[in-house]
């Protein structure tokens, strides 16, 4: 690292310094924990069905496809 | 530095919930150490711990353990604490623009101007993300670059070149507002 380099690197320093106390304060197990007991998403039915719906349109009618990507 | 045996990593790839537990407990301090130093914001970095291990959690079966589990979790963690960044510059273009200082920030030495301060924080944050963070772990907490590297998923020449270009897009844009360093 040149001289310009290292005053560039001490003004960030100087200017910017990182935090000040690196320390984690509390246990985070317990919301870990909550995190992992929580049941995973359950996609509707319906949902799946409308997916379908709209992939088996596309392919019956590809014209459509520049229309749907626009209205997205 | 740890007492993780390899066993209880093995019983980790298999799912056991208390080997997990255990890594958690050896291993929080350490990703949430690493998180703050680019993120510099105690909430977001407990927030980004926690879904570090979540995703380590759900990745496990493809984790060796011969391998370093601490280097692992610090490149999920650096991922997670990038896209973190990018979004906030994301809000925070939307919102005015103007770069704010994250709350636990270390206070910036009297001896320079806030102008130049402001001046200096601008230019830093208007770098990319990716250099942004090489920059902030090289230049600003001093990291080794080899632990840059693993973290980021490059090689050490790779932390090079986003130092060095960092350091010219800073001059750059320092110029511009007038600072010299």
């Amino acid at each position: 690292m040149n001289e310009q380099d290292e005053a560039l690197k001490q003004l960030l320093q100087r200017a910017a310094p990182g935090p000040t106390d690196r320390e984690l304060k509390r246990d985070l197990w317990p919301e870990m924990r909550q995190r992992l007991d929580r049941p995973p998403v359950q996609i509707p039915w319906g949902d799946w069905a409308l997916a379908a719906t709209l992939l088996l349109c596309l392919l019956l009618f590809p014209e459509t496809i520049p229309a749907v990507l626009y209205l997205l | 530095m740890t007492g993780i045996v390899e066993a209880e990593l093995e019983r980790f790839t298999r799912g056991d919930i208390q080997a997990f537990e255990a890594l958690f407990r050896e291993y929080q301090g350490e990703v949430y150490g690493w998180i703050i130093r680019i993120v510099h914001d105690s909430g977001a970095a407990e927030d980004l711990t926690i879904e570090t291990f979540w995703r380590i959690y759900r990745a496990r079966a493809r984790f060796d353990p011969c391998r370093s589990f601490g280097a692992w979790a610090r490149r999920i963690a650096t991922n997670l604490a990038l896209e973190h960044l990018s979004r906030r510059r994301l809000e925070r273009s939307l919102d005015n623009g103007f770069p704010i200082r994250a709350p636990g920030t270390g206070t910036p030495d009297p001896a320079i101007a806030a102008d130049v301060c402001t001046k200096v924080l601008a230019a830093f944050d208007e770098l990319p993300a990716k250099l942004r963070v090489t920059a902030r772990l090289a230049m600003i907490e001093e990291r080794p670059y080899a632990e840059i590297a693993d973290a980021l998923g490059i090689s050490t020449n790779g932390v090079k070149s986003r130092v060095f270009r960092a350091t010219r897009l800073l001059r750059k844009s320092l110029e511009k507002r007038g600072v010299r360093p």
